[in-house]
C-alpha cells in the first residue's frame, strides 16, 4: 500500500553561501500492508511528522521515493499530488483543522464538492457519514459549537467521505482528553476492520500506539532496528 | 469542482467582509462611471455634428467650386458640366446662374423683392428636389419659388410702413398674401442700365409651376425664385449684361460669355459613392468640396477625441484596481488557513486561483454594471442641464436634438471590457499567491 525507499530529508537554514543543514530524516525505508494500523512513535524532534508530512505530499523530500498504490508520489507535481491526496488519502490533524466559519455538514461536504460531485449525491453521502461518526444532529454546528471529540470526529468524517483506501492522522488525540481518546481509538479500529482502511498514525503517545498491528520508533530520523510489531 | 459551487464560494468570501468588498465595488464603478461619462461627451458630441450634416441634405452631393486649367482655377463652364455628367456614379449635375440684381415680383398689389436664379430644372427633378406643392416647370416662363415667397409678399402701398414686419422680422399676417400661388401669373420687373447710366425696367410675365419644401434648417428662409435657362438668356438679351447684371453693357460681353456657372453641384446615387466619386473628380483637377469628406474628418477627428479620453477613463479604472489588488490580497492573507486547509485535503491549486479570480472578475463586473447605470444617469442629468445652463448664461439657443453626452453600447462594451480586463489583472497576483500558500504553514497559522 505506501512503500517507502531511502527517504531523507533536511532543512537548509541561513543565507546563500552561510547555508546550514539541518538533517530531519536519514535514509528512511519502510513498507505499510493493507488494512494495516501503523503508528509511529517517537519523541518532539524525531521525526515523525516530517515522514507523515512527506508522505501526505506536504513537504518535498531532498531524496528517496514514496509510492502510494504502485503510483510515486515523490514524482507528481503539486496540482497532480493534490488530485492524489483528493482521491486516495484521507488526514486527520491534531487540532481537526476544521474550516471555522463553514458548519459540520459543509466540513465534511467540502471533498465531495472539491471533486465536483453534484449536490444530490453529495447529501446523500455528506448525511451518511455525518451519521456513521455520529453527529447527524449536529450537521448545523459550527466547529466553535462543538466539543474537541466531536470536532475530531467531524474531522474523521471529512477525511472519510471520499472512501480513501488510507488515512494518515497526526496526533489525532493529541487536544483530546483521556475518555474522547478512547472512545476515538475504539473508532478508527472499528473503521479499520469494517471498511478496511489503512491507518499510518504518528503519536507519542503510548495508548494511541498500542493500537498499532505494528508500532514503529524513530528517533533522530531514523528508524530504529527491532521496532515492535503485534 | 463544479463552476456552481465556485461561485458559491465566491459569494460566501463575499459576504465575510461585506464593507470592503462594498468600498472596493464602489471605487470600481467610481471609475468605470468616469471612463464612460468622459467618453460620453464626444460621443454626444458627434452625434450632434454628424445628425447636423446628414440633415443638411447634401450628403450625397459634391460641390464643384471650379477646375484648375495650366495654373489657374477657372469658372466652371457648360463643356465642364457635360464632362461631369460622364463620370461614374454621377446621378445628376446641377447648377445655379444667378441673376445679378434684385429683382421684384408682384401681383395684385403684392410684391417682393428678392433674388432669382436660373436652374436646369430637369436636373433639378432628377435629383429629386422636394417640391411642397405644383409641379416643375415645363414652359418657358414657368418657375418654382421658395417656400416662404408667399409668406413674405408685402402690399406694394404699405412698402415704407415699418409696422409691416414682427420683432422677429417676419411680415405679420395681416399684410401676408392670402391666395394661393400656384398657376397665378406674377410680373418680374428687371432693371436694366442704358450706355448713359440710366436704369429702366421691363415686366416679364412669370407663372408660378411650384413652391420647394421647407428649408431642413429651422432658421433658414428660402424666398427664392428659380427660372429656365431661357428665360435667363432673355433677361440678358435685355439688360445686354451677362447674368442680367446691373452695369452699363460693354460691347460684345455677352458674344464672350461663356455662359459660367455657379454652384455646381455633382450628386451621386449614395453616400458610399461620395468619396470614390470625389477623389476622381479631384484626378481630373476639379475643385471639390463635398459634406461627406467633412463627414469623414469630422468621424477622425471624434474618433482621436474618444479614444483619448476612454485612455483618461482608463486611469480611473486603473486607480480602482488597486483597491481590488488591496481587497484581494487581505482576503488571500485572512483565509490563507483554510486555504492551507483546502489545499491539503485535496484541493487544486488551479481551484484555489479560479476561485480568488472569479471573486475579483465579479467584483468588477458589479463595480461595471453600477457604473454604467451611474454613467446614464449622469448622462439623462448633463443633457438636460447643460443646454439649460448654457441658454441661460451664454443668451444661446441650442439646436433642437442637441446633445452633449450619449453612451452608445459600443461605449459601455468597452468600458466593461477595459474594467474586467483590469480587475482580471489585478486580481491575478494574489490569486496566484493563494496557490503558493505553504500548506503547514497556513495551518500553523504561520501566514
Amino acid at each position: 500500500m505506501i512503500q517507502i525507499k531511502d527517504l531523507s530529508h533536511y532543512f537548509e537554514l541561513g543565507k546563500k553561501g552561510d547555508k546550514t543543514t539541518i538533517p530531519v530524516l536519514h535514509d528512511v525505508s519502510l513498507s505499510i500492508h493493507q488494512k494495516e494500523i501503523v503508528t509511529i512513535v517517537g519523541k518532539s524532534g524525531s521525526g515523525k511528522s516530517t515522514l507523515l508530512n512527506l508522505i501526505g505530499g506536504f513537504m518535498r523530500p531532498s531524496k528517496g521515493h514514496v509510492w502510494i498504490n504502485q503510483k510515486e508520489v515523490t514524482k507528481l507535481n503539486e496540482a497532480d499530488f493534490a488530485d492524489f491526496r483528493l482521491n486516495h488519502i484521507g488526514f486527520i490533524f491534531q487540532n481537526f483543522q476544521l474550516i471555522p466559519s463553514m458548519t459540520a455538514y459543509q466540513n465534511v461536504e467540502l471533498p465531495l464538492i472539491l471533486k465536483g460531485i453534484d449536490e444530490v449525491k453529495r447529501a446523500e453521502i455528506t448525511r451518511e457519514t455525518l451519521e456513521r461518526v455520529g453527529l447527524l444532529n449536529y450537521h448545523t454546528h459550527y466547529p466553535s459549537e462543538l466539543s474537541g471529540g466531536q470536532q475530531q470526529r467531524v474531522s474523521i468524517a471529512r477525511a472519510l467521505v471520499l472512501n480513501p483506501p488510507i488515512i494518515l492522522a497526526d496526533e489525532p488525540t493529541g487536544s483530546l482528553d483521556s475518555e474522547t481518546e478512547a472512545d476515538l481509538l475504539g473508532f478508527i479500529q472499528q473503521l479499520n476492520q469494517e471498511l478496511g482502511i489503512t491507518f499510518l498514525i504518528i503519536t507519542h503517545d503510548e495508548e494511541v500506539a498500542s493500537i498499532g498491528n505494528r508500532v514503529i520508533e524513530i528517533r533522530d530520523g531514523r528508524i530504529m532496528e527491532g521496532s515492535v510489531s503485534q | 469542482m463544479r463552476m456552481k459551487d465556485q461561485f458559491r464560494f465566491v459569494k460566501q468570501n463575499m459576504k465575510k467582509n461585506k464593507m470592503r468588498v462594498f468600498m472596493t465595488v464602489l471605487a470600481t464603478a467610481m471609475g468605470c462611471a468616469f471612463l464612460i461619462v468622459i467618453a460620453s461627451v464626444p460621443f454626444g458630441l458627434h452625434q450632434t455634428f454628424v445628425k447636423d450634416i446628414l440633415q443638411q441634405d447634401t450628403i450625397n452631393e459634391i460641390s464643384v467650386q471650379g477646375i484648375e486649367k495650366g495654373d489657374k482655377y477657372q469658372p466652371i463652364t457648360e463643356k465642364d458640366i457635360k464632362d461631369l455628367r460622364k463620370f461614374d456614379n454621377v446621378k445628376s449635375v446641377t447648377f445655379q446662374s444667378y441673376i445679378e440684381q434684385t429683382t421684384t415680383f408682384s401681383i395684385d398689389n403684392y410684391q417682393l423683392d428678392t433674388g432669382a436664379m436660373a436652374v436646369d430644372f430637369k436636373a433639378e427633378q432628377d435629383v429629386g428636389i422636394p417640391l411642397k406643392d405644383g409641379t416643375f416647370p415645363s414652359e418657358k416662363n414657368e418657375v418654382l419659388v421658395g417656400y416662404h415667397f408667399a409668406t413674405q409678399l408685402f402690399p406694394s402701398d404699405e412698402k415704407q410702413n415699418e409696422k409691416l414686419y414682427n420683432e422677429k422680422g417676419e411680415l405679420k399676417e395681416a399684410y401676408q398674401y392670402k391666395k394661393e400661388i400656384i398657376g397665378q401669373t406674377f410680373s418680374m420687373t428687371i432693371t436694366r442700365m442704358n450706355e448713359d447710366g440710366a436704369e429702366e425696367t421691363k415686366d416679364i410675365p412669370v407663372t408660378i409651376a411650384g413652391i420647394i419644401e421647407k428649408p431642413t434648417r429651422e432658421w433658414m428662409m428660402d424666398t427664392e425664385v428659380r427660372i429656365s435657362e431661357s428665360l435667363l438668356h432673355e433677361i440678358e438679351q435685355y439688360t445686354k449684361t451677362p447674368n442680367g447684371q446691373l452695369t452699363v453693357p460693354v460691347d460684345n460681353q455677352l458674344q464672350d460669355k461663356d455662359n459660367n456657372y455657379s454652384n455646381v453641384t455633382v450628386h451621386s446615387y449614395s453616400l458610399e459613392q461620395v468619396q470614390t466619386l470625389t477623389e476622381k473628380l479631384e484626378e481630373k483637377h476639379y475643385l471639390v468640396y463635398s459634406a461627406a469628406s467633412s463627414l469623414s474628418q469630422l468621424n477622425m477627428m471624434f474618433t482621436i477625441a474618444k479614444a483619448g479620453l476612454i485612455f483618461i477613463g482608463t486611469i480611473a479604472i486603473l486607480i480602482a484596481s488597486i483597491g481590488i489588488y488591496n481587497t484581494m490580497t487581505m482576503a488571500v492573507t485572512e483565509r490563507a488557513p483554510d486555504i492551507g486547509i483546502m489545499k491539503a485535503i485535496g484541493a487544486n491549486p488551479k481551484v484555489i486561483k479560479r476561485i480568488f479570480s472569479l471573486e475579483s472578475s465579479f467584483i468588477g463586473l458589479l463595480g461595471a454594471a453600477i457604473g454604467t447605470i451611474i454613467a446614464y444617469l449622469i448622462s439623462l442629468f448633463v443633457n438636460f442641464v447643460v443646454p439649460l445652463v448654457i441658454e441661460a448664461a451664454f443668451q444661446e439657443e441650442l439646436p433642437e436634438g442637441f446633445k452633449f453626452s450619449a453612451i452608445p453600447v459600443t461605449l459601455v462594451i468597452i468600458a466593461v471590457v477595459i474594467c474586467l480586463v483590469v480587475t482580471v489583472i489585478s486580481g491575478s497576483r494574489p490569486a496566484k499567491k493563494a496557490t503558493k500558500i505553504d500548506i503547514l504553514k497556513a495551518m500553523r497559522r504561520e501566514i
